[in-house]
């Protein structure tokens, strides 16, 4: 027998047994080897990236609201080598999950809510990409000292 | 978790603010993980710009303290659900209400602690 | 023409076996056999005690569901050659076997009956819609309204989501991907008047918001269904529904006719 995972002892259960014993369900042997089943595991993983990233991003704002020796403890850190490559790896996962999400996104729009309906898929992913396209020179220009 | 548990009533909220922590919290995350994260420590964008003076202007603005909240919260909720969905993934659904309640009061206090956070700037 | 492949399918007899195993043939398959054709012919030449369910050998039936090579897939629609020498034959994950092939539907079953598969309320909806349309007697509907719902409406019951589904392996209260899609339907017929109903079940029986949108119902689906956009479109309607249950009260659910 292939080293397939069990799955819950109870998934897909009847209410009431049958007049049979049946073997327990078993989860797909090709779970382990399959690519997408990796990314949707890759998927999952940025949650803990996440957690820590609005961690870090608390730390940091938390010291800009303590007075300037403490936020320039805080750049200190920042520059650390370690912490860079934190943050980048943060930027990797969240560009990972928005590109995920922007390709399933659109077909979870009801057809009709209410009155409402939503645009045509192709034009509501192009609105969001154009959306995290746009949000994301403003706030960096913005970040960086371009305007303000 | 198990039908009729207290949680199950909160999650379309749960699942919402997971949502837009995916959504927003994340288009939001790019900028600032670029330019605060990396482009800033590494010295290439001119050190005046985030220096004490210039963050502490534009984290003060009332518009800056209400992206800085969303920047901070938002995707503390799609961590907590992740993470919740991690330990289901690996068969610990036995245990998804204490995982699950604990996952969302990290991400509970977490918010907490970010709107005092721009709140006090 | 033909090629020599070596089948290694999963036997369980309840009354002989503690746990399932495997067993190997080895046939001489025709270049155009579907998978489901090699089972048979072992079935009809080699081994006449290997239990499977088929019927109508063309994809409408959803009868031959099966693990090949790992992946749910309908036997009649699978073409052997795009196989290797040695193919894998399992029962459908994420169920329990009753023996060799064939695996227990009634928890499947009981899903189905959860979400109230049928419409709802429908002489108040018509009533409803006439006295704004000027139109009475049949319950009538548009091309654009028939749109909303008519590919949730394709689902042939074959459960290949359901071994597709991580949540439906992990969590046995989970509703899953084609029960879902099949309330979903509903929700989206105007022809319906259920939806406070189904919302309700969607939000606090084997609740929508378990599935984790991995997509790979969609992925096997083998009628386009797209289990995974009805799971997720009825997630929003259910924000929706829970968000006006706040502020607007309503009148406790009728039941339906």
């Amino acid at each position: 027998m292939p080293a397939t995972k069990a799955a819950h002892p109870e998934a897909m259960a009847p209410a009431v047994n049958g007049p049979t014993r049946t073997a327990p369900p078993m989860q797909p042997s090709s779970w382990k080897t399959s690519p997408r089943m990796k990314q949707y595991s890759r998927f999952g993983l940025t949650g803990w990236i996440y957690l820590l990233a609005s961690f870090a991003a608390i730390y940091i704002v938390y010291g800009l609201g303590s007075g300037p020796e403490a936020y320039a403890q805080v750049q200190a850190l920042l520059a650390n080598p370690l912490v860079i490559a934190f943050h980048l790896l943060c930027l990797i996962s969240v560009g990972f999950v928005l590109v995920r999400f922007f390709g399933l996104f659109p077909k979870a729009q009801p057809a009709r809510i209410g009155p409402a309906k939503p645009p045509p898929q192709p034009v509501l992913k192009a609105m969001l990409y154009g959306l995290w396209a746009g949000a994301t020179l403003v706030l960096s220009v913005i970040l960086a000292g371009g305007i303000f | 978790m198990s039908q009729g548990h207290p949680l199950l009533k909160l999650e379309p909220l749960i699942w919402f603010l997971f949502g837009q922590g995916i959504m927003i919290g994340s288009i939001l995350m790019t900028g600032w993980l670029l330019v605060v994260g990396v482009l800033a420590p590494l010295g290439i964008i001119p050190p005046e710009a985030l220096g004490y003076e210039r963050a502490h202007m534009l984290a003060s603005n009332p518009i800056g303290r209400f992206i800085l909240l969303g920047i901070l919260a938002l995707p503390l909720w799609k961590g907590a659900h992740h993470v919740r969905h991690f330990f289901i993934d690996r068969g610990y659904a036995a245990h998804d209400a204490t995982i699950g309640g604990l996952a969302y009061l990290v991400a509970t206090l977490g918010s907490i602690v970010s709107l005092v956070a721009v709140i006090r700037l | 023409m033909t090629t020599r492949r070596k089948f290694v399918v999963t036997r369980f007899d309840p009354d002989k076996d503690e746990v399932p195993k495997t067993q190997e043939y080895e046939i001489e398959c025709q270049d155009d056999w579907k998978v489901l054709d090699a089972i048979n012919f072992i079935k009809d030449e080699v081994d006449s005690t290997i239990s499977h369910r088929w019927s109508c050998r063309m994809a409408v039936c959803g009868s031959c569901g099966m693990m090949v090579d790992g992946e749910p897939k309908l036997t009649c629609k699978t073409a052997l050659d795009s196989y290797g020498d040695t193919v894998e034959i399992e029962p459908l994950a994420n169920f329990p076997v009753v023996k060799d092939l064939v695996v227990e539907l009634e928890g499947f079953m009981g899903k189905f009956q959860q979400v109230k598969p049928w419409i709802m309320n429908a002489k108040e909806e018509a009533e409803k819609k006439a006295a704004s349309t000027m139109k009475e007697g049949t319950y009538r509907q548009s091309a654009e309204e028939l749109m909303a719902f008519k590919q949730f409406s394709m689902c042939i019951n074959c459960m290949l989501c359901y071994s597709a589904c991580p949540v439906v392996s992990n969590e046995p209260d989970f509703l899953g991907p084609a029960a879902i899609a099949l309330g979903h339907r509903y929700n989206m017929d105007t022809r319906d008047g259920g939806q406070d109903e189904r919302n309700q079940i969607f939000r606090e029986e084997g609740t929508v918001f378990s599935c984790s949108y991995a997509n790979e119902c969609s992925e096997v689906c083998p009628k386009g269904v797209d289990p995974a956009a009805a799971v997720n479109q009825a997630k929003f309607n259910a924000v929706i529904d829970w968000a006006t249950g706040l502020v607007v009260s309503r009148p406790a659910p009728q039941g339906d006719e």
